[in-house]
């Protein structure tokens, strides 16, 4: 993970505004005055026990303060996007779920929640998730006539990181084509 | 799939009235760079909002002393954890801005170099070709036609001064040339405006408007990316 | 990043350094000999056969000076086995067809024998093994024993491309050996990809997909999407591998450790 890395910056924030699933729902454990902008209230005070979704990069940071001991910001709990719900929905078919509806960077979104919370089974899902969407990606991208009919769907549903990986095999597959005459450049 | 539950937002927030969260005016510009990366050329600089990021970090700045002042120098962070919290929070978000605007410039300063090293000459053609790009961001500076910011323009003179200097010192080989290996030595070309004599290993050869020509690739490499001839398969 | 391409080495690429490969031609026209950056050509002398680079061998088919002898492998005969293994023989199932033996390496037939390599010698007199892709796999005589079964040269998309391209008049059957060589490459294409599901194995180290006999143009097209998704396994299963090790240093540190994790581990390299 670069300093520089647009993806990275990007799973950091939220990317949508307001209720989304990809913040961190934040409890503050103590009253702070002044910080009211992060409800949206500027100039008034944060109650203690006050439910706000915060953006990764400073959620994080702030419950930091609570792993070490020192003294409790806040505590951090599951986002949305990889809810218990969403987990057995991955379970049952992975292919059919719409990651990108969920967090436009869901891997790496969960990459960071897994250094938070310790959740070996969550692993273990998304593993296989990745895997089965990896090789139906793959069998997409190496189609010359392109997606059709339900491949469409499950191609728009890609999150950032099978997008990439989308584009690598497709990329690669069309410069072969290309050289071996099979198909046009451009 | 299904929805996620959306949760209400508070009723007390006007909409209208709602100050943007700390750092979400950097996102905006890394959204921009995102979207940058995917382009081929360089869409107008955000001056606008790269200015009211770096205002974003002058009022935190302000706030950090604002909250600091009255412990003159002997803050005791286990003391108040609230202030520390408040403070912890001003510095996050500044430390996120100067993340997202250094990001921003980066993706593009490394665009420019690319364009650089494709012999795409930016001030020149300073007018982007396409209309209705970043919909609903206001505009650099008005009336100005440059996509590119004063700073920027600059730096993209330097390097393609760099550039030059570094590719001078090599007169055999083009080093912004071609990266495509040759399939053959030799090659077709159609001419398609007059350039005059060249000379070459072989000899001199005439390029007069619309004659056809079987000439060696190495020969032509330039002339053919500058549109005098056209490479036939 | 002023540098256009993507990682790793592009088809064209790939074909460029495939033109390196020796071929041997026949001669029709007498060509003195030249001395090239790669190594001298001996001088042409029709109707004598010369091993050519195959750069040079088409540009001599092309100038209709020159008959290529195609290597024994792109022969209708000699695919049509390889595919037979490659789709229908049980050892075969997830594995690639086995590449030309190394020289010295004894055949499959004679397993368990010592490899008896001979060394050659540079000019200046130092002994060194050639390996590929200094070995000429694409040669008409290209030195195998009868009782090796043909097999496919690290070169082989790019070559049989170019010379069914080039010169097919001096191939049996080039529609046959077109047909052949586009089935052989759907079906390794596919076993490379159905490897996919033993990957997270080769992130957390130590299992994997073995790519032996897999030729440079597969290892090009595949290489970009296979590093990505072994990457992206590594790092979804970051915080497991770690308590992994958090776990391991623990014994470890306890004297619970007795060497025999690694060999456990040793047995997913199957596959």
């Amino acid at each position: 993970m670069s300093y520089y890395d647009i993806d990275s910056i990007l799973t950091d924030a939220q990317v949508k505004l307001d209720p989304s699933p990809e913040k961190l729902p934040c409890t503050f454990e103590l009253e702070v005055p002044g910080l009211g902008i992060l409800e949206g209230n500027p100039g008034e005070d944060i109650k203690a026990g006050t439910r706000i979704d915060l953006p990764l990069w400073l959620g994080e940071m702030l419950s930091i303060g609570a792993r070490l001991g020192t003294s409790r910001l806040v505590t951090l709990d599951m986002p949305d996007a990889l809810a218990e719900r969403v987990m057995n929905a991955l379970k049952a078919d992975p292919r059919t779920v719409d990651l990108r509806a969920l967090a436009p960077h869901f891997y790496t979104l969960s990459e960071r929640i897994l250094e938070i919370f310790e959740e070996e089974e969550m692993v273990d899902v998304l593993i296989d998730t990745f895997k089965k969407r990896a090789a139906e990606i793959s069998d997409h991208a190496h189609n010359p006539r392109g997606a059709v009919g339900e491949g469409v769907d499950f191609l728009r549903g890609l999150d950032e990181t099978e997008r990439q990986l989308f584009r690598a095999a497709h990329d690669r597959a069309k410069e072969v084509r290309i050289w071996a005459g099979e198909a046009k450049k451009k | 799939m299904e929805n996620p539950p959306s949760r209400v937002p508070p009723s007390h927030i006007d909409p209208d009235r709602v100050a943007t969260m700390y750092g979400e005016l950097g996102n905006k510009l890394v959204q921009h760079a995102k979207r940058t990366q995917a382009l081929a050329h360089l869409p107008p600089y955000q001056t606008e909002i790269v200015r009211a990021v770096t205002r974003e970090v002058r009022d935190l700045d302000r706030d950090v002393t604002r909250l600091l002042d009255p412990f003159e120098g002997s803050f005791n962070p286990s003391a108040d954890p609230a202030t520390a919290c408040a403070l912890l929070v001003d510095h996050l978000c500044m430390r996120r801005n100067k993340r997202c605007l250094m990001a921003y410039h980066r993706v593009r300063t490394e665009k420019l170099e690319e364009l650089c090293w494709t012999g795409v000459d930016v001030l020149e053609q300073q007018q982007p070709s396409e209309g209705g790009e970043d919909r609903g961001v206001p505009q650099a500076g008005g009336g100005q036609h440059s996509s590119l910011s004063p700073e920027e323009e600059e730096y993209f003179r330097q390097y393609g001064d760099m550039l030059a200097a570094y590719k001078g010192q090599w007169t055999d080989i083009d080093l912004t040339g071609t990266l495509e290996p040759p399939k053959d030595l030799f090659i077709d070309v159609r001419v398609l405006k007059d350039a005059g004599e060249i000379q070459t290993e072989y000899g001199v050869i005439n390029l007069t408007k619309n004659s056809q020509l079987y000439v060696r690739q190495g020969d032509v490499e330039r002339l053919i990316a500058q549109g005098f001839l056209e490479r036939l398969s | 990043m002023a540098f256009p391409l993507p990682r790793g080495i592009t088809a064209s690429e790939i074909a460029f350094l495939a033109e390196m490969e020796t071929v041997t031609i026949v001669p029709r026209q007498r060509l003195e000999g030249l001395e090239l950056l790669g190594g001298p050509v001996e001088p042409l002398i029709p109707p004598r056969r010369a091993a050519l680079p195959l750069w040079l061998a088409l540009l001599l088919k092309r100038q209709r000076r020159a008959n290529i002898m195609p290597p024994p492998w792109l022969h209708p005969d000699s695919l049509s086995l390889i595919l037979e293994v490659e789709s229908q023989h049980q050892d075969y199932k997830s594995a690639f067809s086995p590449p030309p033996p190394l020289p010295g390496q004894p055949s499959i037939r004679d397993q368990g024998l010592e490899p008896t390599a001979r060394p050659q010698y540079t000019l200046d007199g130092n002994r060194y093994y050639a390996a590929p892709p200094f070995l000429p796999q694409n040669t008409a005589q290209t030195v195998v024993s009868s009782r090796d079964p043909p097999a496919l040269p690290y070169h082989w998309v790019e070559v049989g491309n170019m010379l069914l391209d080039v010169a097919s008049d001096d191939l049996v059957d080039p529609d046959q050996i077109r047909r052949l060589l586009k089935d052989l490459r759907e079906v390794r294409m596919a076993k490379m990809r159905s490897g996919i599901d033993v990957l997270d194995d080769a992130a957390i180290g130590g299992g994997g997909v073995a790519l032996t006999g897999v030729g440079s143009m597969e290892l090009g097209e595949e290489r970009g999407f296979l590093a990505g998704v072994v990457d992206g396994l590594r790092k979804i299963g970051a915080s497991k591998e770690q308590a992994r090790r958090e776990q391991l240093a623990e014994q470890r540190a306890n004297g619970g450790y007795d060497g025999t994790q690694d060999e456990e581990e040793e047995d997913y390299m199957e596959f």
